[in-house]
């Protein structure tokens, strides 16, 4: 499910070790769990942890698709930018004669291909770090969407927003559809060729071309995915405050990377997974909740979470690789 | 040897992967650009447009150096605009008069002593990846600046700070004439020192300059701390030329920096590339912007314009894989 | 290519006719000839073993024959018929399959993960059948004779094994042509047995294996015919059983084999000893061990994979940590070293795998050979570029690092070349123990004979040296003692008459072996 090294047997060898890093960091949000709920006795209630379930929506869905181009030993630096310009052209085309939001949610997503694309085409033909392909992707798009709107455009339609808002039998709907979308990923990586091969690439790119693997379709696709899942928070932030704005997604980029490394994906690929991810998100958006709810001042918030993220860090079970 | 194809490629990206092209290029581009700008615009060349340049070249050309040093031991800084904001809000975070000089400096080498420590340690002890080690040292710096200034930041900037931002000596800015004590300074140490060897010797193979006596740790240790020491006197100096308290002074360097530094040919990986690379790339960066706004191009296109430099730039790089 | 694990059988009637041969084949680099009017062909069913210097044009012909070169002149044939390969995958596809010293695998995926990389078999839907995939995994390697289970992790495999899985991959891609390039390189002993047995199993079920190595007892203990090249040229292809290892070398270096081990030295009964070990333990690996090497003198570290030399000789320079024991360097004696203190006390350390541990491939040749040695190339802390630049030349000059310049790159020289560079770079800094891990690994004869010279030359000056290598003919061509090692002891020594193969090599295994005749004992 993890970090797919083997299907059945010894469980612990072969399953719990090599994803050591993931159920450490569960560990983590359990214990997260209980200390909120000693510090506070609305913390650990149904309807808080079902509003924190809600508001990771967003976080959650740009760090699937980051998690994946990570994977495979890359980065994407340009899905703020692409939140931004997604967010911005669902709220601002939502009127358009040609069907409506519909077609403005179409319209954005192939857009959102078209972009992950020219950034899978620019790493493979350029042979440049994916982290420049993508800053500078990232600068063109912020560019791009300042042309068509120095502010927030136009508005999305009524009903919309249940998009951002809906619950069903007091569950939030599309927070509840992420979740399970990472779970339908995280099967894809573990049994169809495709998903086994991001883990090849990032594992030794080179022993992946060697071997025939089919390198740069795997990198047009992690790049691909990366800015559909981008284009999908964008959406749902347009959804969520009504109307997009073009600086939008300016926080989202490194934000999509905390929860990644959080859980257990290393930077240089090849080791991680999705699910890791998805407890990352929570454990990130929990420590933001029980900061709230101990009455901390926000001004020191952000001391807790880099020392919050320093820790998870660093005891990190997994075995570490030398880096600079 | 792995190479598997060895297919003929065009001549022009082979003489484009070359080490000369690395060592060299940046600085035929640079010549290039100058000329071209002078050509879209006029101003361009004029004295104040220079020197305007100029000043804004200062603190990113300060930043850049410690970048570099981050950059060749195979790391990278991404805390350096949290730590430029800090040195900033330390600096109003006393009377205001020059009396307090003594105390923001100390206090500064201080905070940035920590800092790069911070980072040091945790990569070279811990193993944590330099990307989020020194994210995490920048959101913790952030914090501590926001809990200080409560948010809204308060306080005076000494006068001998106004001087470091905007002051001029014997005709030239101030900031101008640091930059250019600390990079003759920084590049005798990188290029002509022993410890610049040593630095180039870690980035290149850390096991290899271990067992020839060096310490890997020991020397990232340094760089870090030298990266974070540059990046606070940077702070210091835009403090100066802001006048009052900002917490985001500086912000967007990290990423700029490092963006200069591969566009001034240092790789990624550590062990290749130099001083006046990264400057370059870094005064590249500086002339597109300034001739951008020249020629009346919209905020939008600069944005834009600098996507397709950084990725242009870095594209001249393409290197073989060494195996 | 979907999984089916048998390779086609041979054809052993009529005319014996090869499985892949080229003809005439010419391939010119820049400045070079890399081949020159080539002729070789391997048949179906046997083992035939590729010999010759560095530069003598193996790999290019390798190379060639697999696809990853185009020949300018000549044909190749496969079966008979002439094939023209558009690429290496092209090659692949029609059964030639190479076996790299660097394994091409991927540490995080399983072992049958990495047997059917890029052909998985599939299920109905479409995904990974992970369970069929196990289960012809288990087959292929049963049929190898491999104990291995399918779904370890490849990275936690020892280097033996991940080869093993290298040749399960080839099985199976339904392999007819296998090259295999220095496979003993990083295994030895039992491990190159079963390596043996292996490839024997895969030449009688028909496969055509190509043979690469150095180790010319390897050649007469697994090889059907040998061919000797030289300067890109064929010498000339012969039955091994037909061949002695003289002829061998003759025809590789025009050069008698004993003559390239120069004289030993005999040493009078008061020479100081230089370096004392005592009690040494070293993590897991090495127990108790002491030894001593007086000034002078060549002490052989034998034994097989694993025994514990490298990081005995790690623990006494300090790059591994050593938990207990004492190590004295000219009368100082300390419990715990580090590579600067062992620098300073004048220890030097070649290590084993040159590229990752000890060249520093950025930078250029004068700038490794000074890499010990910055303070003598530099005043106040600052480097002087004529020193290093002199430095360099004369390193050059002494150890004959032909084609070589002080600014020039190292990546690109020779094996024989890189070691040189090594050497000269410890020279300068080592005055009491040099200690050399496999000096001559993946160097050429001619190299080798240049190397021993130097090593002699060290010794005359009053040096001693510790010398750790798996080639017992080198072993005893070199050492004036031989310290054999055994699961992390120092298991005995021997010198004088009792230096033979034969008693080295009871002591490395603490088995009893029948004395062989020298053709067919193994390298330890």
């Amino acid at each position: 499910m993890l970090s797919p090294a083997s299907s059945n047997g010894n469980l612990f060898k072969h399953h719990i070790a090599p994803n050591g890093a993931a159920y450490a960091v569960g560990a983590l949000l359990l214990v997260l769990l209980f200390a909120g709920a000693y510090v506070s006795d609305r913390f650990a209630t149904l309807p808080n942890l079902l509003n924190v379930h809600q508001q990771a929506t967003g976080l959650a869905m740009v760090a699937l698709g980051q998690t994946v181009a990570i994977l495979t030993g890359g980065i994407d630096l340009s899905v703020g930018s692409l939140i931004s310009v997604t967010a911005t052209l669902t709220s601002g085309l939502a009127d358009n004669p040609y069907g409506g939001w519909g077609t403005a949610i179409a319209a954005v997503l192939v857009l959102s291909i078209a972009v992950g694309l020219a950034n899978g085409f620019l790493v493979l033909w350029l042979r440049v770090h994916p982290l420049i392909v993508t800053l500078g992707m990232g600068a063109v798009l912020q560019g791009a969407i300042l042309y068509y709107s120095t502010g927030p455009a136009g508005n999305v339609p009524d009903g919309f927003d249940s998009l951002a808002y809906g619950r069903y039998a007091g569950i939030p709907v599309t927070a509840t559809l992420v979740v399970l979308l990472y779970f339908a990923v995280s099967f894809f990586m573990r049994h169809f060729n495709l998903g086994r091969y991001v883990y090849m690439v990032g594992d030794d790119e080179h022993a992946a071309t060697l071997t025939g693997i089919p390198r740069a379709r795997v990198i047009l696709f992690v790049y691909a995915f990366s800015a559909v899942c981008a284009g999908l928070t964008g959406i749902y932030l347009a959804a969520q405050f009504g109307s997009g704005q073009p600086y939008l997604g300016a926080n989202y980029t490194l934000a999509s990377i905390t929860p990644v490394v959080v859980g257990g994906t290393v930077l240089s690929g090849g080791r991680g997974g999705v699910i890791g991810t998805l407890i990352g998100v929570y454990l990130l958006s929990l420590l933001n909740n029980l900061i709230n709810f101990a009455g901390i001042p926000s001004h020191y918030q952000l001391v807790i979470q880099g020392a919050a993220i320093i820790v998870a860090v660093s005891v990190n079970l997994q075995r570490k690789r030398v880096s600079a | 040897m792995n190479s598997v194809v060895s297919k003929r490629r065009p001549p022009i990206a082979r003489f484009l992967s070359t080490e000369l092209l690395r060592r060299y290029g940046i600085f035929l581009f640079l010549v290039l650009l100058v000329a071209v700008s002078g050509v879209l615009s006029p101003t361009f060349l004029r004295a104040d447009n220079v020197v305007n340049m100029l000043v804004q070249f200062a603190p990113l050309g300060i930043v850049v150096i410690g970048q570099v040093f981050v950059i060749l031991v195979g790391g990278l800084d991404l805390s350096v605009a949290s730590v430029m904001a800090t040195a900033a809000v330390i600096a109003t975070a006393f009377d205001g008069t020059n009396a307090s000089a003594p105390a923001i400096f100390g206090a500064t080498f201080v905070m940035c002593l920590c800092a790069g420590l911070l980072n040091g340690l945790l990569v070279t002890k811990r193993q944590v990846s330099p990307f989020l080690a020194t994210f995490a040292t920048a959101v913790v710096l952030q914090g501590i600046r926001f809990a200080y200034t409560q948010g809204s930041p308060s306080g005076n900037v000494p006068p001998l700070f106004h001087t470091m931002g905007t002051g001029t000596l014997g005709g030239a800015p101030v900031s101008v004439l640091m930059l250019a004590v600390c990079a003759v300074v920084f590049g005798v140490l990188l290029h002509l020192s022993t410890f610049g060897r040593r630095v180039y010797m870690v980035g290149g193979n850390a096991e290899s300059a271990r067992l020839v006596g060096v310490s890997p740790d020991l020397v990232r240790i340094v760089c870090y701390v030298i990266s974070a020491l540059l990046a606070g006197v940077a702070g210091l100096a835009l403090s100066g030329y802001v006048g009052i308290v900002d917490n985001w002074v500086g912000r967007g360097f990290e990423l700029d920096s490092i963006v200069a530094a591969v566009m001034g040919g240092l790789a990624l990986s550590g062990g290749r590339g130099s001083l006046p690379g990264g400057l370059a790339g870094a005064a590249i960066l500086v002339i597109v912007f300034n001739i951008v706004l020249l020629i009346g191009m919209p905020v939008q296109a600069q944005i834009i314009v600098k996507g397709v430099i950084i990725i242009g730039a870095s594209a001249c790089y393409v290197t073989r894989r060494l195996r | 290519m979907s999984g089916q694990q048998t390779v086609a059988p041979a054809t052993n009637e009529g005319p014996i006719r090869d499985r892949i041969e080229v003809l005439q084949v010419t391939k010119r680099f820049p400045g070079v000839k890399s081949l020159d009017a080539v002729s070789f062909g391997v048949r179906a069913g046997e083992i035939h073993a590729l010999v010759g210097e560095n530069g003598a044009g193996k790999s290019t012909l390798m190379k060639v024959m697999a696809g990853a070169y185009l020949p300018d002149e000549g044909e190749i044939r496969f079966d008979g018929q002439p094939v023209q390969w558009k690429s290496a995958a092209d090659a692949k596809r029609r059964g030639i399959h190479v076996i790299y010293q660097e394994l091409v695998l991927f540490p995080q995926s399983s072992v049958a993960e990495n047997i059917f990389a890029g052909a998985e078999p599939r299920s109905r839907f479409g995904t990974v059948d992970h369970r069929q995939m196990n289960g012809l995994a288990q087959t292929l390697l049963a049929e190898l004779g491999v104990q291995l289970d399918p779904r370890e992790r490849v990275g936690n495999l020892s280097v033996a094994d991940q080869q093993m899985v290298e040749i399960a991959k080839a099985m199976a891609a339904e392999t007819r042509v296998l090259v295999l390039d220095e496979p003993t390189a990083v295994i030895a002993g039992k491990e190159v047995q079963l390596l043996f047995e292996r490839l024997r199993v895969l030449r009688d079920k028909g496969v055509a294996i190509i043979y690469i190595s150095h180790r010319l007892e390897e050649i007469f203990a697994l090889c059907d015919r040998v061919t000797v090249m030289k300067d890109g040229r064929k010498v000339g292809t012969q039955p091994v059983s037909e061949t002695t290892r003289d002829g061998l070398v003759r025809m590789m270096v025009g050069r008698e084999m004993n003559e390239i081990y120069p004289p030993k030295a005999s040493l009078p009964n008061d020479t100081p000893t230089l370096l004392a070990v005592e009690g040494l333990q070293v993590g897991k690996r090495v127990f108790d061990a002491s030894l001593a090497v007086r000034a002078g003198e060549i002490v052989g570290l034998a034994g097989m994979v694993g025994s514990g030399r490298t990081e005995l000789a790690s623990g006494i320079f300090g790059a591994m940590r050593a938990v207990r024991g004492t190590i004295e360097v000219r009368g100082t004696r300390r419990k715990r070293m580090t590579p600067n203190a062992a620098i300073r006390l004048g220890l030097g350390f070649v290590t084993e795998d040159r590229k990752s541990q000890g060249l520093l491939m950025y930078l250029n040749v004068a700038q490794n050979v000074t890499a010990t040695t910055l303070k003598r190339v530099s005043r106040f802390g600052l480097l002087r570029a004529g020193a290093e630049r002199d430095a360099g030349a004369l390193a050059i000059k002494e150890y004959g690092i032909a084609g070589a310049r002080p600014g020039g790159g190292v990546a690109t020289l020779s094996g024989g070349n890189q070691q040189k560079v090594l050497i000269s770079r410890w020279v300068r800094v080592c005055d009491s123990v040099l200690i050399l891990d496999e000096p001559t690994r993946g160097v050429d004869v001619g190299a080798k004979a240049e190397i021993y010279r130097v090593m002699r030359q060290l010794t005359a000056r009053g040096l001693g040296i510790l010398m750790i290598s798996s080639e017992l003919q080198e072993v005893i061509g070199m050492s004036d003692r031989v310290l054999v090692m055994r699961e992390g002891r120092i298991a005995g020594e021997v010198s004088g008459a009792q230096m033979t193969e034969h008693d080295i090599m009871r002591l490395a295994t603490g088995a009893q072996l029948q004395p062989h005749g020298g053709e067919h004992a193994f390298a330890s």
